[in-house]
């Protein structure tokens, strides 16, 4: 699949790769803002960057700007490759690019002047939500007109979750975005925006991640795909299962019990998919595992996969009752998160521009710097997973034996600090990444 | 093709619609959904609790605003807002929730996260007084707190006009009620300030008077400490990390949360005056009554619920608040008040009540509707020259306790310091104190 002499439009993917990797700094450095808040209430406390102002800055942030961006980024690369022909209507792809990019830095700036819809991860209001999910829209036609014209006969494992995940997408943002906000009152709203949260993490982050993983593994490692059947189950699973977990987000709560327990019964599905796709990834690797140490998207990828691994699982296991009542509302929940979502898919995005990035902008990088940068990213992760899961289960059974609410807090200083100190980290290796590809070999 | 528009369709619509279906609609198109309906606590005509069917009520006029503010300002990023029925959260936040308290909310605000702690039954927990100081800056009330402080829910404080002096028999002016004592912060909330206090303290009030249930389960009396020097130090560590920020540090009731109290300044322990006692008049409490107090708060004011902090923790405390005043070492409590266990109330003892509460002129200061607006309320101040007012028996918060044996016991002892004195002379029997009690707690009657 080395057609991107032809095929991709380079500077187009350099464009929305600069973005994403531009967002790579801005997303990170205000988590690290928001987690001093913890240790230091009165830091940065102004009307405009309150607590609860920034966090949804954060959130967003790393969700729909580092994230999504890189990853269209990435499409623009990958589609082109694996349907043999140039992506339809390519003059689309500039417009789209400052449309999603000053749509979403409008949004942070409206979230800042407190301009919240109140719906956790549809937060942005109405005009910037709209340019969001038209910009989905347009690449889910520009995707699909692209594959209708196809020359590659066979319809590449990328291309499934690519197609669906678009798909998903349009419906769940136009869920979150325009009818959580002004209908649907009540214990109703709770349960369609329980789908809607996971929605965005479990039917766009994940299957656009587990896209880039099955393109730039075997790319990469210059190993053909492991297993085509392997792929349709982990794709079929996913795709069966993943839109009914949402609920777990509000077991215990009023909403209908037995909706809580179709959620749990789905999350715990869950496992089928990840061991399919894990199985897969590795199975790829057969006889190439060399690659894994020299080669930084190899690397990456593998790191990513553990996480992701170790991320998915507990999210299972996290929607059983007995897990719950303990660690539901505590720092258990945010371990997973950022397992999933930043030890996952987006080590998974760094680990293909570590491939895309020199191909399209003829910049070779320096492997001292991106060694640096993957250990800063092993260390930071590993800390602030496993330090937030002690911690989750430490308030969690505290609270669970009577303790004094502010007792229990006032024990997390502690931990809190630590988080902080691993955020860091990380996000230093990120930038490390960002700063190395765009710097170049020096 | 034929391939990506299998996916596009089957996996990409039909599936999600599948869940969405299952999940979201087949709900919605079940009635209990949708249902209105609470259970709630009231105060029967005979003075009594009772759960009954109720109601939730939208939210309206300033508590609609206080909600939007609350969104704005991301608040439930931090609180949840559902008691769940495991980890024993009915005993740490009250009854656990019910579909019909969210009937009106669009969006919701449930939230998924608990930093600080959940507040879906906080409306009553603190007084207005408490919010005023804590919204400002957190710290000032509970100083390991790491909420943010909101100083642009403030304004600067101006002096209104000067209201008309009293004349006799006058009622209470609006700005009266309100606030009683002189404004001594800078700072006093502007709109939003009061729109986010009063949403806050609407939250969890569709469940009536759960607070009244749920306080009389707690009061009970635990064991008794002795002050050793160890429990003097623990009891001081903790008083300075919960109570100082508004009794102060030395105890003289001016901690640096206080100046923003409009309505009740926060106990002078060095005095050694208390109100709500079970031992005769102008004597000095028992531990048993501290520890009540303690436990249930004084609701209405800026004093919360203890219930939560370690039985142990409020013992330490009390032995330590003991030892501001000399009162305590030269003089001992006298003997407590007899509470015998209340008869159940009937119409004829309301009756009864009613003759006992005009007999003995009770609505001079707490007028006849038991709004506390009577004649005699103009004016009135407490043993330190402060503006007081008298009780209102129809807002359901009892200071002293909402049981009956707690009204009982005020009648009997007076509440020292305070232009209420102790009837316990002139009520004949403990059935007329008894009717006195149910009729004051009926006025509370929804």
């Amino acid at each position: 699949m080395d057609g991107e002499g032809t095929l991709v439009n380079k500077p187009l993917v350099r464009g929305w790769l600069l973005w994403g990797l531009g967002w790579s700094f801005f997303a990170p450095v205000v988590g690290i803002l928001v987690s001093l808040k913890f240790n230091y209430p009165n830091f940065l406390n102004t009307e405009y960057t309150v607590f609860g102002r920034l966090r949804p800055v954060h959130i967003n942030g790393v969700i729909f700007a580092l994230y999504s961006t890189l990853f269209i980024g990435l499409a623009y690369y990958m589609v082109p490759q694996i349907t043999g022909v140039r992506m339809k209507w390519e003059r689309v792809g500039r417009p789209l690019m400052w449309l999603w990019n000053l749509g979403l830095a409008a949004g942070f700036v409206t979230l800042a002047l407190g301009y919240n819809d109140g719906v956790e991860v549809a937060e942005f209001p109405w005009p910037v939500a709209l340019v969001l999910w038209l910009a989905v829209a347009v690449l889910m036609v520009q995707i699909l007109a692209t594959l209708a014209v196809r020359k590659e006969e066979k319809l590449y494992v990328s291309a499934w979750y690519i197609i669906a995940a678009l798909v998903w997408t349009t419906v769940s943002l136009f869920v979150g975005n325009f009818i959580l906000p002004y209908h649907v009152a009540g214990i109703n709203n709770v349960s369609l925006h329980g789908l809607y949260i996971h929605y965005t993490v479990g039917l766009w982050i994940t299957p656009t991640g587990l896209a880039v993983v099955y393109f730039f593994l075997p790319a990469a490692s210059r190993n053909p795909l492991y297993s085509h059947r392997l792929g349709l189950l982990g794709f079929w699973s996913l795709a069966l299962f993943y839109p009914f977990v949402g609920i777990h987000h509000y077991i215990f709560s009023p909403v209908l019990d037995w909706t809580e327990t179709v959620a749990i019964a789905a999350s715990l599905m869950l496992i089928i998919p990840v061991a399919a796709v894990l199985v897969n990834f590795y199975g790829t690797l057969k006889g190439r595992w060399h690659t894994f140490i020299d080669n930084f998207t190899v690397k990456l990828l593998v790191v990513g996969t553990f996480f992701y691994f170790f991320g998915s699982v507990m999210g299972s296991f996290e929607a059983l009752r007995s897990i719950q009542t303990p660690t539901h509302f505590t720092d258990f929940v945010i371990a997973h998160s950022h397992l999933t979502v930043f030890g996952g898919y987006v080590v998974f995005a760094l680990a293909a521009c570590y491939h895309v990035w020199p191909r399209v902008s003829d910049k070779p990088f320096s492997a001292t710097m991106a060694r640096w940068s993957t250990w800063l990213i092993i260390v930071g992760i590993t800390a602030m997973g496993f330090g937030l899961i002690v911690q989750g289960l430490a308030q969690g059974t505290m609270l669970k034996q009577g303790v004094f609410f502010v007792h229990s807090l006032d024990s997390m200083k502690p931990y809190w600090l630590m988080r902080t100190l691993a955020g860091v980290t990380m996000d230093t290796g990120i930038a490390l990444v960002a700063i190395n590809l765009l710097r170049g070999k020096k | 093709m034929k391939r990506a528009k299998v996916i596009a369709l089957t996996a990409g619509f039909v599936f999600i619609m599948a869940a969405i279906g299952v999940q979201a609609l087949i709900p919605y198109f079940t009635r209990d959904t949708h249902t209105t309906k609470v259970s709630t606590w009231v105060r029967t005509d005979l003075g009594l609790l009772q759960e009954v069917d109720g109601e939730a009520r939208p939210y309206q006029g300033k508590v609609k605003r206080g909600r939007e503010i609350f969104i704005r300002e991301g608040c439930w990023y931090c609180h949840s807002m559902y008691v769940r029925p495991v980890a024993g959260e009915d005993r740490r936040w009250g009854p656990v929730s019910q579909a019909g308290e969210y009937a009106y909310d669009i969006p919701h605000t449930m939230s998924t996260r608990r930093i600080g702690p959940d507040i879906i039954r906080e409306g009553g927990k603190y007084g207005d007084d408490w919010h005023r100081a804590h919204f400002f800056n957190p710290r000032l009330v509970v100083p390991d707190s790491i909420m943010p402080g909101f100083p642009w829910f403030y304004k600067k404080y101006e002096k209104p006009a000067e209201e008309e002096q009293e004349e006799a028999g006058r009622k209470l002016t609006e700005g009266e009620r309100q606030r009683v004592l002189p404004v001594e912060s800078e700072f006093v909330p502007n709109e939003d300030g009061e729109a986010v206090i009063a949403f806050v303290q609407f939250l969890g009030m569709n469940r009536g008077k759960w607070r009244n249930a749920y306080i009389s389960r707690l009061a009970g009396e635990g064991s008794n400490a002795i002050a050793d020097n160890a429990s003097l130090a623990r009891g001081k560590k903790s008083f300075n990390r919960r109570c100082a920020g508004c009794h102060g540090k030395d105890g003289k009731g001016d901690g640096p949360a206080a100046r923003f109290f409009r309505k009740v300044k926060p106990r002078n322990f060095t005095r050694g005056v208390f109100k709500f006692r079970s031992t005769p008049t102008g004597s000095l409490p028992l531990d048993t009554d501290l520890y009540r107090t303690i436990t249930i708060g004084v609701r209405g004011t800026a004093m919360p619920p203890w219930n939560m902090l370690p039985e142990s923790e409020r013992w330490d405390i009390i032995q330590y608040i003991k030892t501001f005043s000399p009162a305590f070492k030269k003089e001992k409590p006298g003997k407590p008040v007899y509470v015998p266990e209340a008869p159940e109330p009937t119409p004829a003892m309301l009756a009864r009540g009613k003759n006992l509460y005009e007999k003995f002129q009770c609505w001079q200061c707490h007028a006849k509707d038991g709004e506390g607006d009577g004649p005699a309320a103009v004016g009135m101040t407490d043993d330190l020259g402060n503006p007081i007012l008298p009780a209102n028996f129809t807002n359901g918060q009892w200071k002293v306790g909402p049981r009956p044996g707690d009204i009982f016991r005020t009648l009997m002892t007076g509440l020292n310091g305070t232009p209420m004195p102790s009837y316990r002379s002139f009520l004949q029997s403990e059935s007329d104190t008894w009717a006195l009690s149910y009729y004051v707690l009926s006025f509370a009657a929804e």
